[in-house]
């Protein structure tokens, strides 16, 4: 039976939408006269589906037959009781143009299941590339998912015409892979990314933005695993993005996964998101974050506060004195913050007032600073009296009237 | 003292003026007669071109470029009380340019982030705006916003929509961004009939929807981040929230 194109976008959006990557961002083409579409440095949210995240580029798959057999997904071979469909390229690529015109959507972001072998997908894709980029001169942004074991060339032509190119490594070490995605190696999945980046590095351009995703939750590895790979993958100039995404189990025949009852661990995803920016944007490393004593993320305390209660000899620290570097290491005060503090203090010495006036946020910061040589005064200095208090601040008192505490007159209503 | 001036650019360069040659100290800077009293005594300020174009010329030479820029930025943000912190900013700026920086000051920190706030707002315009195809191909959005952004939004949109004719209509301030073969620009619109729309309007409207709808995972669903991302400001004229 053919299906009509409405039920072809849900089955296709559907499979696709368990990839968390909708960035936009990171390149900054200019536009061409008489040409369509531009992409925008910082990226841009063209909508917020009800779960809360952005919709920026059209996420599909171009396919979701798959020839795979990979424990974690909707889209195994294996799961018989999903519809299958498949775009053609023509179709999407009109599709994309339409909803670009209309400002529904920053670009594309294609993946797709493996039909009949990865080469052939890979012509697939490309072929959507071409039409877009070539018979529409489209310039919008393009995200393509690099299929593991294709060949070299097909890769290459991809990397030319793509804005950014990922590939998913889903789980953070060898033995779950081949326990749960038995198609898959650590090496296959890694191998397209690291010929893209020599591709691109070879043209002398600046390099293609890659990322990557792995899921949480689904095995049985700690944070420190995963960050500790995070952390490589950075360091190595790699990626430029690492996603997490919490397991959301879709899979009740196999006893190697959580079961279909368990919630998805949101806290752990975004404890793993906090701790990610610390690495990229806070000069931490990971083993100042997770060590052998705490493999895992503490899910009371947001990561930098946790390391800087286990570093209490660093502070308090002066704000008037320390430099970006340390200011940035305190909790509660981020990246602009910082820049706020350092352009005021150019000025005159700031004390708590002036903070509160610069609209910095103090709640945990003021456990961790003094001004002008001053602590504050309610929270004496000490580990566990300070982790108490942010984790619990003390409840407002709510003065709850009674009937019967009569205090003035039944009279007059005087007191 | 309340100053009262005619809400157009050239009627705030006079009042600058005036502030300075008559030595005014306003406590409140008014953009029309207010209807409630008050005890002050007001003055009103009549817009004179000639001392507008003092000012403005003398803003161009003494104020760098984008400090400068920032005034006119801020005149845009026409639904907030803004006028006797700009005011101030002018007043410090002519005095010692450094000082502009320096956010301990509340009325410059007020202008940067009002700043900020613009620019956060074009931004989520740059992605929430919706255009619809017309029967002759031109796309045509309409809109309704917080502050005067058709400009902004003209000059985005110029990149990435080269090869269309586009019109980006501003409802409550009856002006429009137009792009077409023989004219870029800024129009007043005084009155309007509804366009037609093309023939595909429809189904990329619906297509759209289905798109927006399977996309959502039910597991994790988060209505208040939602709102928090989108509030109802914005959704006007945002199909997917409408049609299912």
């Amino acid at each position: 039976m053919k299906k009509d194109i409405y039920e072809k976008m849900d089955i296709l959006a559907n499979s696709a939408k368990y990839d968390v990557s909708c960035s936009s961002s990171g390149s900054d083409n200019n536009y061409k006269t008489g040409e369509l579409g531009a992409t925008h440095n910082s990226g841009i949210c063209h909508s917020f589906t009800a779960d809360g995240r952005c919709v920026s580029l059209l996420k599909v798959l171009l396919t979701n037959y798959c020839i795979y057999d990979c424990a974690y997904c909707v889209n195994r071979s294996s799961n018989s009781e999903i519809p299958r469909a498949a775009f053609s390229p023509r179709e999407l690529a009109d599709i994309t143009i339409n909803f670009y015109k209309r400002n529904y959507i920053e670009g594309l972001f294609l993946s797709s299941g493996i039909i009949s072998s990865e080469d052939h997908t890979m012509v697939m894709i490309l072929r959507t590339l071409k039409i877009l980029r070539h018979e529409y001169k489209f310039n919008g942004y393009i995200h393509v998912k690099l299929i593991p074991g294709s060949s070299n060339e097909l890769t290459e032509q991809i990397v030319n015409l793509a804005n950014r190119v990922s590939s998913n490594i889903e789980l953070p070490s060898d033995k779950s892979l081949r326990l749960l995605a038995p198609n898959k190696t650590r090496e296959s999945v890694l191998q397209p990314l690291k010929f893209a980046k020599d591709v691109s590095l070879g043209k002398g351009k600046k390099p293609i933005g890659m990322s990557t995703q792995l899921i949480v939750g689904a095995s049985p590895e700690s944070d420190k695993d995963i960050l500790k790979l995070s952390s490589a993958l950075y360091n190595k100039a790699l990626l430029k993005r690492v996603y997490y995404s919490a397991y959301i189990p879709v899979n009740d025949k196999d006893k190697n996964l959580p079961s279909i009852v368990t919630k998805p661990p949101l806290v752990r995803e975004h404890r793993l998101y906090q701790a990610d920016w610390l690495l990229r944007f806070y000069d931490f490393t990971y083993d100042e974050i997770v060590n052998d004593d705490n493999p895992n993320l503490d899910e009371d305390l947001d990561p930098k506060t946790f390391w800087a209660l286990n570093n209490l000899n660093y502070f308090p620290m002066e704000i008037n004195k320390v430099s970006k570097e340390e200011l940035l290491r305190i909790p509660g005060i981020g990246a602009r913050g910082v820049q706020k503090i350092l352009n005021a203090r150019r000025f005159k010495s700031l004390d708590f007032f002036d903070l509160k006036k610069l609209k910095i946020s103090l709640k945990r910061a003021k456990y961790f600073i003094t001004c002008k040589g001053k602590y504050q005064k309610e929270i004496p200095f000490y580990k566990d009296v300070i982790k108490t208090a942010i984790i619990a601040p003390k409840p407002k008192k709510i003065i709850a009237p009674s009937l019967f505490d009569i205090e003035y007159s039944n009279v007059t209503g005087e007191l | 003292m309340i100053l009262i001036y005619d809400n157009s650019f050239e009627g705030f360069l006079t009042l600058v003026y005036k502030v300075y040659y008559e030595k005014l100290k306003p406590t409140r800077i008014l953009n029309k007669k207010p209807n409630e009293l008050y005890l002050d005594d007001y003055i009103f300020i009549d817009y004179d071109e000639e001392l507008a174009s003092k000012v403005l010329k003398a803003l161009k030479t003494k104020f760098k470029k984008k400090y400068f820029q920032r005034i006119l930025n801020i005149f845009m943000c026409d639904s907030k009380d803004f006028e006797l912190d700009l005011l101030n900013y002018i007043i410090i700026g002519f005095k010692n340019q450094q000082q502009l920086e320096n956010i301990n000051n509340s009325s410059i920190f007020n202008i940067l982030n009002l700043e900020k706030e613009l620019f956060q707002h074009i931004h989520k315009m740059e992605g929430f705006l919706r255009f619809e195809e017309l029967d002759d191909g031109t796309l045509y959005a309409k809109m309704q916003t917080k502050f005067n952004v058709a400009y902004f939004l003209g000059k985005h949109f110029f990149k990435r929509l080269n090869n269309q004719r586009y019109i980006i209509h501003d409802i409550n301030r009856k002006i429009a961004f137009i792009k077409n073969d023989d004219f870029l620009g800024i129009q007043n619109i005084a009155s309007f009939e509804e366009p037609n729309l093309s023939s595909n309007e429809e189904k990329f409207k619906k297509l759209w929807s289905q798109f927006f709808n399977s996309v959502s995972i039910e597991s994790r669903k988060n209505n208040k981040c939602q709102m928090n991302q989108v509030p109802l400001l914005y959704r006007t004229y945002m199909s997917e929230f409408y049609t299912r």
